[in-house]
């Protein structure tokens, strides 16, 4: 079992709340971390970011998620059995659900992963920033990833 | 007959392109293909310094960005007359080889063969196989192309740091030169790649598969078992069977810049055609191959969401202002460029036919052009890249210590026009560039998608890829698989947006 943790994170810093992920790396990379964490501004990748999970045995990936009504509220989960995904025969789905099982596809097992969201205000194509409650819901991210990270060392 | 209008929406990996087709009863009688997103490089290149477009140009794309390098730098030492070593240029194919022939395995078998798993060809006699090989995830081709491709690019990364966007590329070579260790770095990740090629594949030795010069070569080839269970033969064997051989030819002209510039000749000034596969205008009525002339073409958009203008315009003399007008008959993003005013096709089945390949020009001559040509012809150049890597790692050791880059004896670029041809994975990529007062005044991007995928004409001629739709029957227009073999058969370029993520329900993040 590789022993380093892995925190990734998805986004894109020029469409409004669709900046959560580079925002929050931004953040971590200012903050020391145990030799055994490494930080990764996924961007918008898609199986390129498959070399992330490679290696580590837990991944957090750091994303922003859809509005479901509570805009700026934190979410944690680990992401469905990727058996369970919809089943796209096509392959043309896209994003962290094709990304995992492409995943478990290539490396036969998948580092233990949890994610870490906020759910948007809006995206706003091409204006950079980040809604006041996803701004809000950042900080309260960067806690739980600290939190996870320092004290769930294992 | 009544007519229905059917979107299709193409975020595979990324997003931002959409086909609108017409039916009339369950016959295509019209195609739109749209390109959703405005980019506006060429904007972010006006007043910067020539140099700058090393580094924003590969952004434009996040699966052909070395295409995007290759093009820039060679622009740049067309202005400026700038030699280059044969080594720089080694090393400028080998990396745009990788970067090819990731893409063109990725095309291959995550996304033109899935469609064979369709629940519609359940009852095909090559169906159990079909899925054993192509199913998403779980066939043994679609396993081994996402395992296997992604290891090419770190060719790339061994010269340029990084895949993608890399900018290793400059005036006068390259910044890293071919050491022993890099040659056999790179020689580590080829041979696993060939040798799935080989075994998984084509079903056999990667020469021999190369001297097979005719269609009676082909199929007394896919007569053996392991070429015929092979990813290729299995993909010609259901592709076949199911007419992919007869159908959407598109239009019959082809454009080829010519595919790598030739290491021992290619210098200034660089207005020759001086590459290893020959540039041409293959005239599809006359059937004869003419030299290329860049001066030929011309970009139209009278149906695109540019500025209007009259007729065509050569991309030196090109206009890129955005002026989005969604209540007219204009429909897209893409500009519609046109070679002696005629729609063209270029990629793969163009760079082959032009050079006189012989296995691809014999097909075409018996059969023309179609869905399963095309595929056939893009998997064919991966195995004549994959030699074409090994022999150009082979000439790269035997040089070691030959220069990588000449500093250019005048280290401002002069003022002046100049541009930068090359083959990208989906066909012929140009940079067009003036720099004057020191600075880029001028910059256009030709791709090979606004080719394939360009929107009509100031004539009102259909691109190739609409035009390869027309006239297409279609047996479930809520499910319409022979239109997805046929545009997934052009290799959709596609740039990155759409992203979804899972929670307890499917979750929708981008626009």
């Amino acid at each position: 079992m590789p022993a380093a943790r892995h925190v990734i994170c998805f986004g894109n810093a020029l469409h409004g709340d669709d900046g959560f992920g580079p925002y929050i790396y931004q953040r971590l990379q200012q903050l020391d971390w145990p030799d055994d964490v490494r930080l990764f501004d996924a961007g918008v990748s898609g199986l390129d970011a498959l070399g992330w999970l490679d290696g580590c045995r837990e991944a957090i990936l750091v994303d922003a998620l859809a509005n479901q009504g509570n805009p700026g509220t934190v979410h944690v989960f680990q992401p469905e059995p990727v058996d369970r995904l919809d089943n796209d025969l096509s392959g043309h789905a896209a994003g962290i659900p094709y990304l995992l099982q492409a995943a478990a596809a290539v490396y036969g097992t998948l580092p233990d992963i949890v994610v870490v969201g906020a759910e948007i205000d809006r995206i706003i194509p091409f204006a950079p920033g980040l809604s006041p409650a996803v701004a809000q819901a950042a900080e309260h991210a960067l806690s739980i990833i600290r939190d996870r990270v320092m004290f769930q060392p294992s | 007959m009544s007519r229905r209008v059917v979107d299709i929406d193409l975020n595979r990996v990324e997003g931002d392109l959409q086909f609108q087709l017409e039916l009339d009863g369950n016959t295509v009688a019209d195609a739109r293909c749209i390109g959703t997103l405005y980019r506006g490089f060429e904007q972010i290149m006006i007043g910067r310094q020539p140099k700058d477009s090393l580094v924003v140009t590969p952004r434009i794309c996040g699966i052909c960005g070395t295409a995007h390098l290759y093009s820039a730098v060679l622009a740049l030492e067309q202005i400026g007359a700038i030699p280059v070593p044969p080594n720089a240029t080694r090393i400028r194919n080998l990396c745009l080889m990788a970067e090819t022939v990731q893409s063109d395995l990725r095309q291959s078998f995550l996304f033109f063969t899935a469609d064979f798993c369709h629940s519609r060809y359940a009852k095909h006699p090559l169906y159990s196989q079909a899925v054993e090989a192509f199913q998403p995830f779980q066939g043994w081709a679609h396993r081994g192309t996402l395992e296997h491709s992604r290891h090419m690019v770190k060719i790339v990364a061994l010269f340029g740091g990084q895949w993608p966007h890399s900018s290793y590329m400059l005036p006068g070579g390259v910044t890293t030169p071919p050491t022993a260790r890099r040659i056999v770095d790179c020689q580590a990740l080829l041979r696993p790649l060939t040798r799935w090629f080989e075994n998984q594949v084509i079903g056999g030795d990667l020469d021999r598969w190369l001297a097979l010069a005719s269609a009676e070569d082909l199929f007394r080839w896919l007569e053996d078992e392991k070429p015929a269970a092979g990813a290729v033969g299995l993909m010609t064997l259901l592709a076949r069977s199911l007419g992919l051989h007869r159908q959407a030819p598109g239009t019959p002209h082809m454009l080829s810049y010519g595919v790598g510039c030739d290491p021992e000749h290619w210098q200034p000034p660089y207005t020759e055609n001086r590459h290893l596969w020959r540039s041409g205008f293959l005239d599809g009525e006359r059937g004869e191959v003419e030299g290329f002339d860049h001066r030929q073409i011309a970009e139209h958009v009278r149906y695109s969401w540019f500025l209007p203008y009259a007729g065509g315009r050569h991309p030196w003399q090109g206009q890129t202002v955005p002026d989005y007008q969604p209540h007219s008959d204009r429909y897209t993003w893409s500009k519609a460029p046109r070679y002696r005013d005629q729609v063209v096709q270029t990629g793969p089945l163009a760079e082959l036919l032009i050079d006189g390949e012989p296995l691809i020009t014999a097909l075409y001559r018996e059969e023309g052009g179609s869905t399963w040509l095309r595929q056939f012809a893009r998997l064919r150049r991966t195995g004549l890249f994959l030699a074409r890597m090994r022999d150009t790692l082979r000439e790269l050791a035997a040089g070691l210590g030959q220069a990588h880059y000449l500093p250019p004896p005048d280290a401002r670029l002069p003022d002046g026009e100049g541009y930068g041809l090359v083959a990208a994975a989906r066909g012929a990529l140009g940079h067009w560039v003036r720099v004057a007062d020191g600075v880029i005044s001028q910059y256009q991007v030709v791709t090979p998608t606004a080719w394939n995928a360009s929107p009509k004409d100031t004539a009102g001629r259909h691109g190739h890829w609409e035009q390869s739709l027309l006239g297409i029957e279609v047996q479930n227009p809520d499910d319409p698989l022979e239109i997805g073999h046929i545009i997934r058969s052009h290799d959709p370029c596609l740039v990155c947006t759409v992203h979804v993520l899972g929670k307890d329900r499917r979750l929708s993040l981008r626009p």
